[in-house]
């Protein structure tokens, strides 16, 4: 807490010492032009206050990130497609955003470099611009004051994400950036993105990990083994609405499927499925109750179809492979005559 | 006033969408947003962990005739009060009822109809954001 205190202060005095009125004037920029993308991150754009999407730009470098405003980036016009904005107002609206990113942080990593670029820069462009006395300044302006406090970067970082609860500090080259992290996983209600933390029903609901943690674990979907829970009895799901002591209608068929390639055959138990479901919600829609008559491939249940009607959905995901695709082949030996 | 309206719109537009960030809720919870944005409401999260803890899948997908697909049903609130779909169970007996509307209600506002965290979410929109395209299945 403190720590983010002091990195909150050194922000705002970072903010009052260099680029004040920089920040202020690229607010009404921002807000005037760039908000249309940047805002909602459309179109490829990267959103503002998305620390995530913005710490690989930040880390190439103020310059670049001028570079690509005023130039155009792909999807991006030149200037964002007004070209009767002034440079310095444009690079003072790069200057908030990145600001607003999680950027002084990053600016910081950027320094090192962009002193030398910033330098180089402006020599070309005066010549060309004759509105340059504001540009340079401000490009010296705001590397100067971010190499004093060298630790200030972190803390900032950790600082941002903290108004919006979760989202991760930018580490931009941290392992399996598009994994979500086991410390993110299972959250309570009001942090997972989806309720309305500031809905009061949303502070009643059960947060899952109250429940899953007397449950054995599965390292795909919810990080549960349902049907090992349901078979040691950790849950006692009802098979009736309202009559806690109905059966189910439990059938013990396996269905061996040959697969071609290298996979392992596939075993479909009819007992573990009719634990949960009744035959009606397969047969016939889903899958025809013959042995042979239904083409299944991964496509089709990556896409939600077949097995993909609830496995990637609700029931344990496509990545636990191993779990359908358990049957060893004997095709290494008798390959040869098939 | 016109432009003060405007940027406190896009002030509020911009927590919005800063509150929503990458995808962290459970595997299978449901969104469903058929009429809830507009009519003023949040969306309807559904907790599916929450539910199969208590009921195997055949209660609510064959008894109730949910069908498999998130805003596939077609659910309203009178269908509710007349015992159709959650009203089957949401009535005071064997859950709580009607009246406690924001804990079903409980949804970010604009968050499109999607089953969160699904293959098909994610193959559709890379890095789990959720996208128009990925609402419907």
């Amino acid at each position: 807490m403190n720590r983010r205190t002091i990195g909150l202060i050194a922000a705002g005095a970072l903010g009052l010492a260099g680029g004040g009125a920089a920040l202020a004037d690229g607010k009404t920029v921002f807000e005037t032009n760039c908000v249309a993308c940047h805002g909602s991150g459309v179109a490829g754009a990267p959103k503002m206050g998305d620390a995530a999407a913005w710490a690989p730009r930040i880390k190439a470098g103020q310059a670049a990130l001028y570079e690509s405003a005023l130039k155009g980036k792909k999807g991006m016009p030149a200037k964002g497609g007004n070209p009767a904005i002034s440079d310095a107002d444009v690079k003072a609206a790069v200057d908030y955003m990145v600001a607003q990113s999680g950027g002084k942080g990053g600016g910081d990593k950027a320094a090192e470099k962009a002193p030398e670029k910033a330098a180089g820069k402006p020599a070309p462009k005066e010549a060309a611009v004759p509105a340059k006395p504001a540009a340079p300044e401000k490009a010296a302006e705001t590397p100067k004051p971010a190499p004093a406090p060298a630790p200030a970067p972190t803390q900032v970082a950790a600082a941002k994400p903290a108004a919006a609860p979760i989202s991760p500090a930018a580490e931009v080259n941290a392992f399996n950036r598009l994994l979500k992290p086991a410390g993110k996983r299972n959250l309570p209600p009001t942090q997972d993105g989806i309720h309305d933390p500031a809905n009061d029903g949303t502070q009643l609901l059960q947060p899952p990990m109250e429940a899953f943690k007397i449950l054995p674990r599965s390292p795909g979907g919810n990080g549960v083994n349902w049907v090992q829970a349901l078979e040691s009895n950790k849950i006692a799901p009802r098979y009736d609405k309202a009559d806690p002591n109905a059966a189910p209608v439990v059938m013990d068929l396996n269905i061996v499927r040959e697969v071609k390639g290298s996979m392992p055959d596939v075993v479909y138990p009819h007992k573990q499925h009719t634990e949960w479901l009744d035959c009606s919600n397969c047969h016939p829609a889903i899958f025809v109750p013959q042995k042979g008559a239904n083409q299944i491939s991964m496509a089709a249940i990556l896409l939600g179809q077949k097995c993909g009607v609830c496995h990637g959905k609700v029931a344990f995901p496509v990545s636990e492979c191993r779990l359908c695709h358990s049957k060893k082949k004997d095709t290494i030996t008798t390959g040869a005559a098939k | 006033m016109k432009r003060l309206l405007a940027t406190v719109g896009m002030g509020l537009a911009l927590v919005l969408f800063l509150a929503i960030p990458v995808s962290r809720a459970e595997y299978g919870d449901v969104v469903i947003n058929n009429f809830s944005d507009a009519a003023g409401m949040r969306p309807v999260v559904f907790p599916h962990w929450f539910h199969r803890v208590r009921f195997r899948c055949k209660v609510c997908h064959a008894d109730l005739g949910f069908k498999f697909q998130a805003g596939g049903n077609e659910i309203n609130m009178v269908k509710i009060i007349d015992g159709e779909y959650c009203g089957a169970c949401h009535n005071g007996e064997i859950a709580w009822s009607v009246e406690n509307c924001n804990l079903c209600h409980s949804g970010v506002p604009g968050t499109p109809t999607q089953v969160h965290e699904s293959t098909i979410q994610k193959l559709v929109a890379p890095g789990g954001k959720t996208g128009p395209a990925a609402a419907k299945k």
